[in-house]
């Protein structure tokens, strides 16, 4: 019951001075609200841009062009070849109708009939090798390449793209850590400020809890629960904005990233359990350094 | 200098336990001023004690010692039997419990009725409601203010704002009650009044220390003074007046 107690009391202490204390609490509270909107945007940006990674990887990393008119035993010969290349998870042979179908399709997804004209267009054969790493994207290539190999025309791979699109994600998560710190730290000094300040505001009453012989704790977390508060409605407050916009960006994740429709249900379930322990974190740490510094001296 | 410990206060028996025991007390502050030095008190059970002394003698530091807000630099004090060098940090708001304080400003909190403020002292010391119904009324009933519980300090004379503050100095049913210059914002018949609240908490069994500069409360009273100058105890004697009379 005392244990009870004292967690009504402390809440319902840290409540009355968050409002006493109105404008500073707000404004701590926003701050808290602009580091979880930002890191939420990073999160979001990184995971799509992960699975867009993952996508790659999982496809076709490297693609040879055959020579017109391979026979069946050398094609056959050239794929138990490549299959048995260090790195290599599969090989997949496309015939030139299959070619020209994967073509139609494309355009039917657009909306679109594929017309030629009539030309008497023949698309190549090619070889479409997964592996297991894209990082054995280079060797397998150059093994193909070797002048030897006849049967093989021209070898595209998907590292260009893959590094790009590493490199891309490198930068953003470098520039949003950077940023994120930077928040929130501004975050961190915004909270402590406003303890301090209900500290100050309260030092008569905390003069009279401790000469009636309040204990540390009744008269330190009020405080820090205050802090708290800050973070939890900061984190709700994100939460439900993200929910408000992630119905159109749910879609881009799919479509445009090829983020898995089951992972991207999740995400918002994850990214909201982030916000809130982000943004409770950031308030108990916050209020604790404030009420470290500034009632240490008075208890 | 005259020990108190040699010799206990008139009408006391000498083996009563005392509630303050200061032995060889000294406490000089980092700037290298001396606050108190050498001093040796001991007061029973029961007692009722004034402090006297100019402004700057010591009497605050003296009371500070006592409710562990500060430690000594030398000597022992021991308070209902704890003594306060060795008591750890965390044991320190039980013992603020066991003595009420009074000051000269009432200390109370203004948005907070008279019942809130004794309350107020239950509250942050975990008492349930039921314990907090229980104990508040009887003491505003003893300080006389049973009438007024849900008025706020702006509605009240200086001489019940006094009384609040020592219904909450009370509210833990203390041993000992410190009343630091309680009179002092007040007028005569009304620092009478606040005097004889001092008197019928005495006698019910609470020892009272009573820092003063009111000659004529002091001299009328005729109770045990300790007189502070430049921080020595240079005067303990029983049913004695605020100036030296020998």
């Amino acid at each position: 019951m005392g244990f009870v107690r004292f967690i009504a009391f402390a809440v319902v202490r840290a409540w009355q001075g968050f409002w006493r204390n109105a404008m500073m609490s707000l404004a701590a509270t926003a701050t808290v609200i602009l580091m979880l909107v930002l890191l939420s945007g990073l999160l979001i940006v990184i995971s799509g841009l992960d699975s867009g990674l993952k996508f790659i990887e999982s496809k076709v990393a490297v693609t040879a062009q055959l020579v017109d008119d391979l026979p069946d035993s050398q094609r056959d010969a050239l794929i138990a070849y490549v299959e048995g290349l260090p790195g290599v998870k599969g090989v997949i042979y496309v015939s030139p109708e299959d070619a020209m179908h994967r073509l139609e399709q494309t355009y039917l997804d657009r909306g679109l009939k594929l017309d030629l004209g009539g030309a008497p267009i023949q698309l190549y054969a090619s070889l479409e090798i997964a592996l297991d790493d894209p990082n054995f994207s280079q060797s397998v290539a150059d093994t193909l390449k070797d002048p030897k190999r006849t049967e093989v025309d021209r070898i595209t791979t998907k590292q260009a793209d893959y590094e790009t699109l590493l490199n891309i994600i490198g930068t953003i998560r470098t520039v949003g850590v950077i940023a994120l710190i930077l928040v929130g730290t501004v975050v961190l000094f915004m909270i402590v400020n406003t303890i301090r300040i209900a500290v100050y505001s309260r030092a008569n009453e905390i003069e009279i809890m401790r000469l009636v012989g309040a204990s540390d704790s009744f008269i330190r977390w009020p405080f820090i629960l205050e802090g708290i508060l800050c973070g939890l409605i900061g984190g709700l407050v994100t939460i439900v904005l993200v929910a408000i916009v992630w119905d159109p960006i749910q879609p881009v994740m799919v479509t445009v990233f090829q983020m898995p429709t089951a992972v991207s249900a999740q995400f918002l379930a994850s990214l909201s359990a982030i916000l809130l322990g982000v943004g409770l974190g950031v308030g108990a740490l916050g209020s604790w350094i404030s009420v470290r510094s500034n009632l240490s001296a008075a208890t | 200098m005259i020990s108190a410990i040699d010799r206990p206060a008139v009408g006391v028996e000498a083996d009563a336990q005392p509630v303050i025991s200061m032995v060889d007390v000294g406490m000089t502050y980092p700037n290298g001023k001396v606050a108190l030095a050498d001093v040796n008190v001991v007061i029973p059970r029961g007692d009722f004690v004034f402090l006297v002394g100019p402004s700057g003698a010591g009497k605050s530091t003296f009371i500070r010692l006592l409710i562990r807000e500060q430690l000594p630099t030398s000597g022992r004090v021991v308070v209902a039997g704890r003594d306060l060098s060795r008591m750890r940090r965390r044991d320190v708001p039980r013992l603020r419990r066991r003595i009420g304080i009074v000051f000269q400003d009432f200390r109370l909190l203004p948005n907070k009725t008279v019942f809130e403020n004794v309350a107020f002292a239950l509250e942050v010391t975990g008492s349930s409601r039921a314990e907090i119904r229980r104990r508040v009324p009887p003491l505003l009933n003893l300080v006389g203010l049973h009438e007024h519980d849900e008025h706020l300090p702006t509605q009240l004379s200086g001489g019940e704002l006094q009384r609040v503050a020592i219904a909450r100095a009370l509210v833990h049913d203390p041993a000992m009650l410190i009343a630091d210059e309680p009179t002092g914002n007040l007028d005569p018949v009304t620092s009478w009044e606040i005097i004889q609240l001092l008197i019928q908490i005495n006698e019910l069994g609470t020892t009272v220390l009573m820092a003063t500069h009111n000659q004529e409360i002091v001299n009328a009273m005729r109770r045990r003074v300790l007189a502070l100058e430049h921080g020595t105890l240079v005067r303990d004697e029983s049913g004695a007046a605020y100036e030296r009379e020998y």
